[in-house]
């Protein structure tokens, strides 16, 4: 569905991400994960338009749509989650939703589509009314991501649903997050907590400096030790 | 056009006198906009002020033609001040906004107030004196106007070599890098309002003598805008911009198309809009951007690791004995709105170490070395730097105790060459950059790979002479290669040239390698602190970077 | 006494005007930052659109529909300069290009005037008659600018609150990059914007027509005070505008009725200084003016 080729990207003249290479199939979760400042976020930004590609390209579904305008590539049906749960925040939880599925015009669909995700974080209908700043940062979380499930993409990019939100709250977005691949969306996760976001996720890849370190199924990083070397950047003298 | 009109024709002498008054204000109106960062809509009436003042007081006041002019020079000097004042406070459209309300209020005013200005009649007011021609045609007026023009230019280009200067276009490009350069940016925009007002001023007597008459539809408001267009249209910032701004829109419609004069304005908004849109940089601009680019080599100068190692220099004397407190830290909390970004963190830094400072996204990092320079103020607890208490300190007086930082961003000022990106940290200390590659001389940093960009920035924090350097990732998108020559360039500061650093930086490896000592940062509280090898096996170090729960 | 009641009754309808100007100033600055210089030469304009259109003797219904064509050509007319405007910024090389074209198709409309119409202040008629308030007579554009005034602050509530098109813009200004990873297409609501405050605008200068001052320098006039009353109730806030541009007309109506009509600017222009050195982000704003 998704697929990255040979991708360099950076800020300015700040390069950030070099040859680097992905692919994410419908119904499967794909975890990046990587220190600070690998590059995991630049990594989604470049795929969803919002930092343009030096080099490489990025197809959906077949389509090249290297450097297009991420609110183009969000109408073609891929949406970019951003960090820091980012929700309109004067306003309401239903206008957020209702902004979320106006790139894709079907009011009806939006109905069927509001329903279960609503069952699914029930604090979200108790708060329809409310502007989005009266919420925590997990129930933003859970806003942000219910605004782009009634968007229908076909390819979610998702940055770090877990910074910054409550420990208890974790567990129900990862949990979402796999539910909504299983119904046949190509997801991928830039994620800091490894241990969480392997266990629901289906591969995963390692992000070293910008530059894919480590990659393989969640079973086989879950068990390799180099992974946390990664992360505390000790024992690979570079 | 800056040569002297030799036939005696009273129309073109008056018409290049004029010219070179206007161009005059326009280079300082280029000063003002380029070098200081700053909207000015308004400086028709600091002319006009100028102009005014003097017939006033030697027509109605009746006093002495001296001390008239110095009262005319006075009063640009203040409209100029009135103009500093809002701009301490705001930036941008809103000071665009204040100076055309003066340009537009000024005319209105001087019919107001016609008891003093004979209102609409306007002041008579001739020097015939100025007008006798000295030889060959030449009469001091022209003489004066001509030096005036001139003088404004040379004295432009004069400024951009001064200390000033390069203040100037830093607080313009960088308030925060003012700031941490030790100067308030208000102060040099206040100066450049100050030397703006006083060219233009200058220029504003002289206009009483070249026309000889003021009347209130002279300085309406659009002649402010005539200036400030002269200077978009010759292409912001160039020295040679203004010359051709003030010749295309005055002498275009007012000499070659006589019979449009009604279109002249016109002309103005079509010819800025124009450029505006096809030539974003001005026509002098454009012209000097393709002669740049056809002559640049690409990666011609280099800011290599081996030059700045050149260029910090040796110590002059012994780095001070290590160990003792320089940077001392107690029980800091910080939140911004809901958000508490430290809480209780305590920081001991020894003279002469480097402290690394790591920690996820978010763990406070940033905000403490922004607490320690002055860039965000403590609500509870305390910090001294070299036993000075600096919790309610501004920036600038952080920066002049000695103190120095590097921004996440590296602010490198392509405006300026390479080598008065380093000359403006040398500033700070009274040095001057003397011992460097020729080429920086002449090339800006504009084409210098980033990992250059932050050296350079190192470079020129380094020659501030601060002993204290506080860096924001100065290591974040170096290569491998370049990150093992940044520790080495670390450590050679801190052995030979005894500094202290605060080292934040995401890539945990460089810091395990150059660090003295390590804390640790989580949602803005310490949860360890050590040597690096102390640090590098605690569990809970460990669990924070790997997220993992069972550690 | 009668004095009072009329600086009162005309400075709140005169200050409706520079309301009118100042809500049109949100609706494009909320969307794109940008601050359009030429917003007072589009008031005089649609003041002209009224002296062109109304006849010697205009009738109400000829006036209820032409209000609405006004709108229209001036959102026609405003869109295409939102497009002109936002040209270059699609490039980012000039991030402050705005403040000059803006400002060089204000030159450009003043003199268009200036020419076409000479130096003089043009009269239009209006079809109603002034009525009676608090014991003096009022012109009825006053009354009418004070009701355009509210009634556009109600629709732009509404539109915002309740269109997805209007939802989409509050988005604009309060998270771009959010905005454009739903899919918002950032580029044409800001031309839309422009289009709106063209209606705004243009409505305005033809409901004021009859107590405006329609002249080549009388543009400047009208941004300017437009401008002030935005800083006042806070750059963005249309309710604060409202309140701003009611304190400028008041206020300069005292000033014409005390000193005359030659210091009204100056006085507006001490309110501006006091306010930008005291309450830079206004009275009800939330964003303050960039203070470094």
């Amino acid at each position: 569905m998704l697929e990255v080729r040979n991708l360099d990207a950076g800020y300015g003249r700040v390069p950030v991400l070099h040859d680097i290479s992905l692919a994410v199939q419908p119904g499967e979760v794909v975890l990046v994960l990587g220190a600070n400042g690998a590059g995991k976020s630049t990594l989604l930004r470049a795929i969803a338009g919002f930092v343009r590609p030096t080099r490489g390209s990025v197809t959906l579904g077949g389509v090249d749509i290297t450097g297009h305008a991420p609110e183009d590539n969000a109408r073609r049906g891929l949406r970019l989650v951003l960090d820091g749960h980012r929700v309109f925040p004067d306003l309401t939880v239903a206008d957020n939703m209702r902004l979320g599925a106006a790139v894709r015009s079907d009011p009806a669909a939006f109905e069927a589509l509001a329903g279960p995700v609503l069952d699914f974080f029930p604090i979200l209908r108790e708060k329809l009314r409310q502007p989005a700043r009266d919420l925590s940062g997990g129930q933003q979380q859970m806003l942000a991501l219910a605004q782009a499930f009634v968007a229908r993409p076909s390819v979610l990019l998702c940055d770090e649903p877990s910074l910054g939100i409550a420990q208890a709250l974790i567990p129900p977005i990862l949990e979402f997050l796999k539910r909504w691949a299983r119904d046949g969306v190509a997801v991928l996760i830039v994620e800091q907590q490894i241990d969480r976001a392997l266990s629901i996720a289906d591969r995963a890849l390692v992000i070293e400096r910008g530059r894919v370190g480590l990659s393989g199924t969640a079973e086989e990083l879950k068990r390799d030790p180099r992974v946390q070397e990664i992360y505390l950047g000790v024992n690979r003298g570079s | 056009m800056l040569v002297p009109a030799l036939f005696g024709n009273l129309y073109w002498s008056h018409t290049f006198h004029l010219v070179n008054l206007y161009v005059a204000v326009a280079v300082l109106q280029n000063m003002l906009l380029a070098d200081a960062g700053q909207v000015s809509f308004g400086q028709g009436a600091v002319f006009g002020a100028a102009g005014y003042t003097v017939g006033i007081a030697a027509t109605l006041l009746g006093t002495s033609l001296p001390l008239a002019f110095l009262l005319g020079l006075a009063a640009a000097l203040a409209l100029g001040c009135l103009f500093a004042l809002p701009a301490l406070r705001v930036q941008g459209y809103y000071l665009g906004f204040v100076t055309l309300s003066v340009a537009m209020v000024f005319p209105e005013l001087l019919v107001a107030f016609s008891d003093y200005t004979n209102g609409v009649n306007g002041i008579k007011l001739q020097l015939p004196a100025l007008h006798r021609p000295l030889f060959a045609g030449v009469t001091p007026l022209s003489l004066l106007v001509i030096l005036l023009a001139c003088g404004a230019l040379a004295g432009h280009g004069y400024l951009r070599e001064t200390r000033l200067g390069r203040r100037m276009r830093v607080a313009a490009a960088s308030p925060e890098a003012a700031l941490s350069l030790g100067f308030s940016p208000g102060g040099a925009r206040s100066a450049a309002f100050f030397i703006a007002a006083l060219g233009t001023g200058l220029a504003g007597l002289l206009y009483v003598p070249v026309v000889g008459f003021l009347s209130p539809s002279a300085f309406h408001v659009e002649l402010s805008i005539f200036f400030f267009f002269s200077v978009i249209v010759g292409g912001n910032g160039r020295l040679l911009g203004p010359i051709l701004g003030v010749w295309i829109l005055y002498l275009v419609p007012n000499v070659l198309m006589v019979d449009l004069v009604n279109y002249r304005l016109i002309g103005y908004g079509l010819v800025a809009l124009g450029i505006m849109l096809a030539f974003p940089d001005g026509l002098v601009g454009t012209v000097e951007n393709a002669l740049r680019r056809r002559t640049l080599k690409p990666g011609d100068a280099e800011v290599g690791l081996q030059s700045v190692m050149g260029a910090a220099g040796a110590a002059d004397k012994a780095p001070p004995s290590a160990g003792a407190a320089i940077v001392e830290v107690r029980a800091a909390r910080k939140r911004y709105g809901q958000v508490v970004a430290l809480d209780g963190v305590s920081l001991t830094v020894g003279r002469g170490t480097v402290h690394g400072l790591v920690g996820p996204n978010g763990s406070g990092k940033t905000t403490l070395l922004n607490v320690l320079s002055g860039f965000a103020r403590l609500d509870a607890g305390a910090v001294s730097i070299k036993g000075v208490g600096i919790a309610r300190m501004r920036p600038d007086r952080i920066a002049r105790l000695g103190v120095g930082r590097t921004f996440q961003t590296p602010r490198v000022f392509d405006e300026l060459t390479i080598a008065e990106n380093v000359q403006i940290g040398a500033d700070v200390a009274g040095t001057r950059v003397d011992d460097v590659d020729p080429k920086w001389r002449t090339q800006r940093p504009d084409q210098l790979p980033h990992a250059q960009r932050r050296l350079l920035e190192v470079l020129r924090v380094i020659r501030t002479g601060s002993d204290v350097l506080l860096l924001d990732e100065p290591a974040a998108g170096l290569s491998a290669e370049e990150r093992r020559e940044f520790a080495r360039l670390l450590r050679h500061l801190r052995d030979a040239l005894g500094k202290t650093i605060v080292l934040v930086e995401h890539d945990l490896d460089l810091v395990w390698r150059v660090a003295d000592r390590i804390t640790v940062l989580d949602t803005g509280t310490t949860i360890a602190e050590g040597a690096p090898a102390e640090i590098v096996g605690d569990a809970r170090v460990r669990a924070l970077f790997t997220g993992k729960l069972d550690a | 006494m009668d004095e009072l009641i009329i600086i009162l009754v005309r400075g709140i309808g005169l200050g409706a005007v520079y309301a009118l100007v100042a809500i049109s100033f949100n609706v494009v600055h909320n969307s794109s930052g940008i601050l359009n210089f030429a917003q007072g030469n589009m008031l005089v304009l649609g003041g002209l659109f009224g002296f062109f259109t109304l006849t010697q003797e205009p009738g109400v219904a000829s006036w209820l529909v032409l209000l609405p064509a006004a709108a229209l050509l001036y959102a026609a007319v405003l869109a295409g300069q939102g497009w002109i405007t936002l040209l270059p910024l699609r490039s980012s090389v000039e991030q402050h290009s705005w403040l000059i074209t803006t400002l060089a198709v204000s030159v450009i409309i003043g003199a268009v005037i200036l020419i076409a119409q000479g130096p003089f202040a043009l009269n239009v008629k209006s079809p109603f008659p002034s009525f009676a308030l608090l014991g003096t007579r009022t012109p009825a554009p006053y009354a009418g600018a004070v009701l355009l005034a509210l009634a556009w602050c109600a629709a732009l509530h509404w539109f915002h609150t309740r269109t997805t098109t209007g939802l989409a813009m509050s988005a604009i200004a309060q998270d771009l990059e959010a905005a454009r990873a739903v899919g918002i297409r950032v580029r044409r609501l800001q031309i839309y914007a422009f289009g709106i405050s063209g209606a705004i605008v243009g409505s305005a200068g033809f409901v004021a027509a009859p107590v405006m001052s329609i002249s080549a320098d009388s543009g400047i006039i009208y941004v300017v005070n437009g401008f002030i009353a935005a800083v006042i109730g806070g750059l963005g806030s249309n309710a604060g505008a409202l309140v701003g541009g009611a304190l400028v007309g008041v206020a300069s109506m005292w000033a014409a009725f005390e000193f005359g009509g030659q210091f009204q600017n100056a006085v507006s222009l001490a309110i501006l200084i006091g306010v930008l050195m005291l309450r830079p982000q206004g009275l009800f704003g939330r964003t303050a003016a960039r203070r470094v």
